[in-house]
C-alpha cells in the first residue's frame, strides 16, 4: 500500500498516537476551584491570559483567591500565630485534597521513507517498520499553593512507551512567589525557586501542545575532533531539565518578565554521577563546580484600543472575556561550560577540557483574538578543545562548534475545540554539516536533516481529551540505492495521538 | 361618585375576586431537586411587569441563584461579584416545543451589573463563556402564577383565579410537560417528567 493511503487511512479512522514532549494540565486545579480546564487553558496545556495570571500568582487565583475554592485549604498553623513569630511556626497551608493528576498518551505514527529505502534491509541491516503503535507516557503531576505565596511543582513519569521504563523527574521545585514585598519592592518584582525545573524559555517544550517537540530545543552541539579527541561533544539542549535556582519578576500576561538562574552544569546527557561522599551518598549531577547562567527577559505589549483594560488580566470583548491582542518580545542568553577528559595515550594524567559554550537569541509571540503566530530563533556556540597532535599531552584550541535555527508557529483556534496548526522549524549546525548526507543521517527512522513544515490539527473531544494529528514534512534528500541508482525522497511522518488527563 | 366610595367599591370587589381565587398544586416526580412549574398564556390577558429587577448574581463561579423564575416583561439584573472576568449568554430560549434565539450580554468589570428585559415566555439556560461549567436557569412565565417545588417536589401555586388552564412543569435537563387543569377553588396537577 503506498503511504499517500497509509496516511489517509488512519487520518480518516482518528485513532492514533506519537512520540513527543507532550502536555502537562492539571486537573487538580479543576477539582479544587470546581471550575473547567478551559479556564486557565486554549487547547489544554496552552494557557490563556488567565492560565498565565494563575501561574504567576502560585497556582492562585490572582484576587480573593480563598472565595474560588470549592474545597478549603487544611490550615497548618491559625493565621494568629503569625504574631507569635518567632516563637511559632509561621502558619501555612495545605490543600484540602491531593493535588493529584494524572495523564496518559498513546500514539500512532507512519513514516514515509526510512533507510529502508536507502540501503535494503539485509546482514546487519535489518528492515524498519515504517508504522508503529506506541503507548506514551504515564504520568503523575502535583502543584499548588502552601500559603504565603509558596508554589510547589511535583512531575515524574511512571512509564514511557508502556514497558515500565523510567520516565524520571519532571519537575521539581519550591517557588517563592512576590517575595520582594521582603525588602519593598514592587508587587510580583521578585520570586524565587528552587528545585529542578525547565529553564524558564519563551514557549516551553514540556508544556508543549504540539506532538513533535521543537527542534531548536532538542539541539546538542558535537563538533569535529582530530581523532584524539575530545572537541565539541556538549550533550546539554534546552529541553533538559535543569538544577539549580532562580530568581524571576513581572507577569507573563502583560508588561515585563524576567528571569536569571544558577543551574547545574551537565553537558553529558544528565548522566549522575555515583555517590562518594560520606554516608548519606547522593549522586551528583554536576560535571564541574562551575555552574551554568541563564538569563531571559521579555516584554508583552498588550494592545487594546481600550487603553483601560490593557491591564486586566483579559480583554473585554463584545461577546464575552479574551485573550489580548499584544505583541511580545524577548531575548535570553546561556552560558555555560562543557567539560570533557581524557587521558592522553603516553600519560596517566587526566587532562580536562573546559570548553566555554551559549546559547543565545530572540522570540515574538503575535496574537490576535483566536490567532496566535510566534517564533524563535537561537544560536549556540561551543569552543573546542582537541589534543595537540604534536606530542599528545595538551589540549588546544580547535575549530568552533556551532548551530543556529529556530521555529515559526501560526495556531488558530478555529472553534473552541478545534485548534489549527502550522509550523517550520529549522536547525543548521556543525554537525549536520560534518555529517552531510551520508549514511549516517538514514541510520535513525527519521533522517538527521533537521527542517521540516509541520502542519497539524488538534480536537478536544472533552476539556480533557484531546485528538491530535501531525504531519511532517521534511526536505527531499537524494542519495543512491544498493545498486549505484540515483534516489531522492522524503523521510515525511504522519503522527496521531491521543491524551487525556484525570 | 366621589373619590371615597370608589375606594370602598373597589375594595368590595377586589375581595370579591379573592374569594374566588384559588390554587393549583401537585407534585413533580421523576427527577430530584428543584422544578418550577407555571400557569401557561391565558388567552386575552395581560400582566404588567413588576418594578422590582431581580438579581443574578456571578460570585464564585456560581450562578446566584441557581434558578430564577420571573414574570414575563421582568427586567433582570445581571451582577458581576468575582474578581475575575465573567460573561452571560443564552444559546435559546425553550418556548414549548419552540427554540426562540439566544442572546449574548457580552462582559463587565467586577461590581457591576448589566441589565435585561425578558419579554419572551421560556426557559433558557445562563451560561459563562469563560468558565464553561458555570450555569444557571431562568424561567419566564407568562403568567404571575408560578412556583418552585421543594425537595419532595411539592408546590402550591396560591390566587389562581377559577378557570381552565394550561400548567407546565420545568426541571432543569429534564423534557418540559404541560398539563390542563380546571381549577374550581383547588386544581390538582401532578407531574412525572423524564430527562
Amino acid at each position: 500500500m503506498r503511504f499517500t493511503h497509509w496516511a489517509l487511512g488512519f487520518c480518516l479512522v482518528g485513532v492514533v498516537l506519537a512520540a513527543g514532549p507532550y502536555s502537562q494540565a492539571i486537573p487538580a486545579f479543576s477539582r479544587q476551584y470546581g471550575t473547567s480546564c478551559s479556564t486557565c487553558h486554549v487547547d489544554f496545556p496552552k494557557l490563556n491570559d488567565f492560565g498565565k495570571a494563575f501561574k504567576d500568582a502560585g497556582f492562585k487565583f490572582p484576587k480573593d483567591d480563598e472565595t474560588f475554592m470549592k474545597i478549603p485549604p487544611v490550615l497548618l498553623g491559625a493565621p494568629a500565630q503569625k504574631e507569635m513569630w518567632p516563637h511559632s511556626i509561621w502558619p501555612g497551608t495545605l490543600p484540602g485534597l491531593p493535588m493529584i493528576g494524572l495523564r496518559f498518551n498513546t500514539f500512532f505514527q507512519v513514516y514515509g521513507k526510512n533507510r529502508n529505502n536507502f540501503a535494503p534491509p539485509g546482514p546487519g541491516a535489518p528492515g524498519i517498520p515504517r508504522t508503529d503503535f506506541q503507548p506514551g507516557l504515564f504520568s503523575i503531576f502535583t502543584a499548588g499553593n502552601f500559603g504565603s505565596g509558596i508554589a510547589f511543582w511535583v512531575d515524574d513519569d511512571f512509564s514511557v512507551g508502556g514497558a515500565n521504563s523510567n520516565g524520571g523527574l519532571g519537575d521539581g521545585y519550591l517557588k517563592f512567589h512576590n517575595i520582594g514585598r521582603l525588602f519593598k519592592l514592587p508587587n510580583d518584582s521578585l520570586n524565587l525557586r528552587v528545585g529542578q525545573f525547565e529553564i524558564d524559555l519563551p514557549f516551553s517544550p514540556a508544556r508543549s501542545w504540539n506532538l513533535s517537540g521543537w527542534d531548536i530545543y532538542d539541539e546538542a552541539n558535537f563538533g569535529a575532533a582530530n581523532g584524539l579527541g575530545p572537541g565539541v561533544n556538549n550533550s546539554f539542549a534546552f529541553s533538559s531539565p535543569g538544577q539549580g535556582v532562580e530568581i524571576s519578576g513581572g507577569h507573563m500576561y502583560k508588561g515585563y518578565h524576567y528571569s536569571l538562574a544558577v543551574l547545574n552544569q551537565n553537558t553529558n546527557s544528565g548522566a549522575v554521577a555515583a555517590g562518594a561522599n560520606v554516608s548519606p551518598e547522593v549522586g551528583i549531577f554536576s560535571d564541574s563546580n562551575f555552574k551554568d547562567l541563564y538569563g531571559r527577559f521579555q516584554y508583552r505589549f498588550n494592545l487594546e484600543k481600550d487603553v483601560a483594560s490593557r491591564n486586566d488580566i483579559q480583554a473585554a470583548g463584545p461577546s464575552g472575556p479574551r485573550d489580548h491582542t499584544y505583541l511580545q518580545l524577548g531575548t535570553f542568553y546561556f552560558y555555560g561550560r562543557s567539560v570533557q577528559r581524557i587521558t592522553p595515550p603516553d600519560t596517566t594524567t587526566v587532562l580536562t577540557a573546559r570548553e566555554p559554550f551559549y546559547r543565545t537569541g530572540g522570540d515574538f509571540s503575535f496574537n490576535y483574538r483566536t490567532f496566535n503566530l510566534f517564533g524563535l530563533y537561537m544560536y549556540g556556540h561551543d569552543r573546542s578543545q582537541v589534543l595537540d597532535p604534536v606530542g599528545q599531552t595538551n589540549l588546544i584550541a580547535a575549530p568552533s562548534a556551532h548551530f543556529s535555527g529556530g521555529f515559526l508557529e501560526a495556531d488558530y483556534l478555529a472553534l473552541p475545540w478545534l485548534m489549527t496548526i502550522m509550523r517550520y522549524d529549522r536547525v543548521q549546525s556543525t554537525a549536520d554539516f560534518l555529517n552531510g548526507q551520508g549514511a549516517a543521517n538514514f541510520f535513525a527512522a527519521a533522517s538527521g536533516t533537521r527542517n521540516r513544515v509541520t502542519p497539524g490539527v488538534q480536537f478536544l473531544i472533552h476539556a480533557n481529551i484531546k485528538a491530535s494529528f501531525e504531519y511532517q514534512i521534511r526536505p527531499n534528500q537524494t542519495g543512491t540505492d544498493s545498486k549505484g541508482n540515483p534516489i531522492d525522497f522524503r523521510t515525511n511522518q504522519g503522527v496521531a495521538g491521543l491524551e487525556w488527563v484525570y | 361618585m366621589n373619590r371615597s366610595i370608589l375606594s370602598v367599591l373597589m375594595a368590595v370587589m377586589a375581595t370579591a375576586v379573592a374569594a374566588h381565587a384559588g390554587s393549583i398544586s401537585g407534585k413533580v416526580s421523576g427527577v430530584a431537586g428543584e422544578s418550577v412549574v407555571y400557569v401557561d398564556t391565558i388567552a386575552g390577558k395581560t400582566f404588567p411587569a413588576p418594578a422590582e429587577h431581580p438579581v443574578i448574581d456571578q460570585k464564585g463561579l456560581l450562578f446566584q441563584p441557581h434558578i430564577t423564575v420571573v414574570l414575563r416583561g421582568t427586567t433582570v439584573e445581571f451582577r458581576n461579584s468575582d474578581n475575575v472576568a465573567h460573561n452571560v449568554f443564552w444559546p435559546s430560549i425553550q418556548q414549548g416545543a419552540k427554540k426562540l434565539p439566544g442572546k449574548n450580554l457580552g462582559t463587565w468589570p467586577q461590581g457591576e451589573k448589566r441589565p435585561f428585559k425578558f419579554d419572551q415566555a421560556g426557559a433558557a439556560a445562563l451560561l459563562c463563556n469563560v468558565h464553561p461549567e458555570m450555569a444557571g436557569y431562568i424561567v419566564v412565565s407568562p403568567t404571575p402564577y408560578y412556583a418552585t417545588t421543594d425537595n419532595s417536589g411539592n408546590y402550591k401555586i396560591d390566587g389562581v383565579p377559577d378557570g381552565q388552564y394550561n400548567v407546565v412543569a420545568w426541571h432543569e435537563g429534564a423534557k418540559t410537560q404541560s398539563k390542563a387543569v380546571a381549577v374550581a377553588g383547588d386544581g390538582k396537577a401532578d407531574f412525572t417528567l423524564t430527562k
